[in-house]
């Protein structure tokens, strides 16, 4: 039993030919990805989380494109205060602000722990939420929710205690500025 | 030239192990089910009752497509783990591949674009990209690794359905763990039995399965036909991956979609029965090429023991098979519904053993008087010089007959005429019931099994078979011996056309009634 020669050769280059698009699609990709930048400046005028959620970010805050996800319906924003991780998702949701806040704390608690009690909130528009903080090795966060429409709103913001400490005042601000469709709570 | 190239009795599967193509295929194979392993560890450790529900759920989906890939395959099967490697490379590879191609796609779409329009449009450019040739890869690896069994376009279609079906069942227990994730209510099953309703029942049928046996018509069509020219194969090729990719990108983008509860009918109704139907013609067509091309092999014995007319008709179409096996039940019980069900594999058998034959691919063989002394005999004063061979139309006689020319009277189950051949390989046979007295010697590696009546002279001539071909001509004879013991000869399905649209009919409603419920249902749920 054996192969001709010719045949080899073909299957050979064959092979490589679907190692090559393998490796291209699988690392290839990837690599120029990694290669681009994936945060970039973001206008400081109001930025439409999604779900006609809009918020106005920090000053000097980073967008980070490849996480940021708006749609008609939901949404995603994922902006960078210097290392600090401030992340807005809006999603649809039926339930009372208790079981949106409960959802997120779930969330939360697969990989922190949550420290402190939660204490009412409320934005510039007037959506009530609630707020409360989180905690990791080394890591410090912050959490909110409000319900506004048919949308529930979940912010969280994570980072190291000096970045947070640092950050903290332009995000809150921030938060403040959560809109649901132009002010309506 | 034919559109199916048997495989060569030479063709033996251990030589794979010699091909670079088989190491790298097994290579990256392995790799994907490492992958796919630590992540269905992952789940069961997070989220075991969903885990294991999504596994059961789509693993039983699959069952469905399988049945149909089956009977498509009917006629000259592949070689099952042949078909298992389709599988695990759409399920194993293709989805590692995807997972990674498909995220860095977006991310790139966000980054030089924007991720409005990554959201909007990201799916619609990368599954078709990156999934459709991760998908096709497969199809051409099967090709590399074992060329000798992709026979026809049909085959390509089997394999590329196959590699479709594996990526679509684990894409789909990866999207409902995910779902089960997104939740956020612990090891809940909703979200696996809904993700199974949206992306198995309403959204399977159109989704990777369909798009492979598109790529996979393609594939095959460039590794069978190579009686066309290479640019004109090569074109068929990538248009058909297009195709696949084109369908692919209609059904992931929010082109025609209307959006909210409606959508998912705007979305089956128009996105996805219409290529549903268009590939199924194509299917359909590519199935009818091959199924002659057997039938023919069949018709050039000559002999109504082997298949009649309307045998052949039957084995020809799978729902014909099914009613005659139906049929035989009806009147002989369990008994007849299995000596039809084994009449028809040993037909088909037959068939694809003497298209094997000596390599020779033509429906039927004359050979010449000098090397086949005996009554099969030709007078046709074009008959080549000795120890070649000429194929003859296998329908001629069918013509002939029409047209008046004298041939060779038939008896109902008795060969066209008398031939000399070797004898059965089965001690339940006769050589003389089979018409055939048994020759002395050792076996040969090509022998005759059958008389092919030809047209223009009164004669017949032998057509060759291996010594497999034997085997299943015997086979044949044994099981029509059954069938006249239990008193039904024939393996055919009496359906009347009324009776077959009434079949189709019927499907297609139950079927669409069962997705207009399901779809109700997903509705009044809130699924999106």
């Amino acid at each position: 039993m054996r192969v001709a020669r010719g045949t080899l050769l073909r299957n050979l280059a064959g092979s490589i030919g679907v190692l090559s698009t393998v490796a291209g699609l699988a690392f290839g990709l990837p690599a120029i990805d990694r290669a681009l930048p994936a945060a970039r400046p973001v206008d400081s005028g109001p930025y439409l989380v999604g779900g006609g959620v809009t918020v106005t970010p920090p000053p000097g805050a980073r967008l980070d494109v490849t996480l940021t996800r708006p749609r008609d319906t939901r949404g995603t924003a994922v902006f960078l205060v210097g290392t600090v991780r401030y992340v807005i998702v809006v999603a649809p949701f039926d339930g009372s602000l208790a079981d949106a806040t409960q959802r997120l704390r779930d969330k939360i608690t697969r990989g922190h722990q949550i420290t402190g009690k939660e204490s009412p909130t409320r934005t510039a528009t007037g959506l009530d939420g609630v707020q409360g903080t989180y905690a990791a090795s080394g890591r410090g966060g912050r959490y909110l929710v409000f319900l506004a429409g048919d949308v529930a709103i979940e912010v969280t913001v994570a980072g190291s205690a000096p970045a947070l400490r640092a950050a903290l005042g332009a995000i809150e601000a921030s938060t403040r500025t959560i809109a649901y469709r132009g002010g309506t709570p | 030239m034919t559109p199916v190239h048997p495989t060569p009795e030479w063709a033996h599967p251990g030589k794979s192990l010699l091909l670079p193509a088989f190491w790298v295929v097994l290579m990256l194979i392995a790799g994907g089910a490492v992958r796919l392993g630590l992540f269905v560890r992952e789940s069961f450790a997070a989220y075991p009752t969903a885990t294991l529900l999504a596994l059961v759920l789509f693993g039983l989906y699959a069952v469905p497509f399988c049945v149909f890939v089956a009977a498509l395959d009917y006629l000259e099967r592949e070689p099952p783990l042949l078909l298992a490697t389709a599988f695990a490379w759409g399920g194993l590879v293709a989805t590692s591949i995807s997972i990674r191609g498909n995220a860095a796609v977006h991310n790139l779409m966000a980054k030089l674009a924007s991720p409005g329009l990554a959201a909007e449009w990201g799916s619609a450019l990368a599954g078709p990209t990156v999934e459709e040739i991760a998908k096709a890869l497969g199809i051409v690896a099967i090709v590399l690794v074992a060329r000798a069994q992709v026979n026809s376009v049909l085959d390509g279609v089997v394999y590329g359905s196959l590699v479709g079906l594996g990526f679509q069942v684990v894409e789909d227990v990866v999207y409902a763990v995910n779902a089960v994730a997104v939740a956020g209510q612990g090891d809940q099953v909703a979200p696996v039995v809904a993700t199974f309703l949206l992306r198995g029942f309403l959204a399977g049928l159109w989704s990777h399965t369909l798009f492979g046996a598109l790529a996979g018509a393609g594939i095959g069509y460039l590794a069978v036909r190579t009686d066309r020219p290479l640019l004109i194969r090569v074109s068929v090729a990538v248009l058909a991956v297009l195709g696949a990719m084109g369908i692919h990108f209609l059904w992931n983008s929010p082109l025609l979609s209307l959006g909210g509860g409606a959508g998912i009918f705007g979305d089956l109704f128009v996105k996805g029965i219409p290529p549903l139907l268009m590939i199924l013609f194509l299917v359909r067509g590519v199935r009818h090429r091959e199924a002659d091309y057997y039938m023919a092999q069949l018709a050039a014995l000559g002999d109504r023991r082997i298949a009649t007319e309307e045998e052949l008709r039957v084995l020809a179409q799978g729902h014909l098979r099914a009613g005659a096996r139906r049929h035989a039940h009806g009147r002989c019980g369990v008994k007849g519904r299995r000596a039809v069900s084994r009449l028809q594999r040993a037909q088909a058998r037959l068939a694809v053993e003497l298209s094997r034959a000596s390599g020779v691919n033509v429906p039927g063989l004359r050979i010449n008087p000098s090397v086949s002394p005996g009554p099969a005999v030709l007078t046709d004063s074009d008959v080549p010089p000795a120890d070649t061979v000429v194929p003859i139309d296998p329908y001629a006689s069918a013509a002939a007959e029409a047209s008046g020319d004298p041939v060779v009277p038939v008896d109902p189950f008795a060969p066209a005429a008398p031939a000399t051949s070797v004898g059965t390989s089965d001690p339940a046979i006769s050589a003389t019931s089979a018409g055939m007295p048994v020759a002395a010697g050792p076996p040969p590696t090509a022998v005759a099994v059958g008389v092919a009546r030809v047209a223009a002279a009164p004669v017949q001539a032998r057509v060759l078979g291996g010594p497999a071909a034997v085997r299943w001509r015997d086979r044949v004879l044994v099981e029509r011996g059954r069938m006249l013991a239990l008193g039904h000869p024939e393996a055919t399905a009496p359906l009347t056309r009324n009776g077959s649209v009434r079949r189709v009919v019927g499907g297609i409603a139950v079927f669409l009634t069962a997705m207009v419920t399901v779809g109700l249902a997903l509705i009044a749920l809130g699924a999106s």
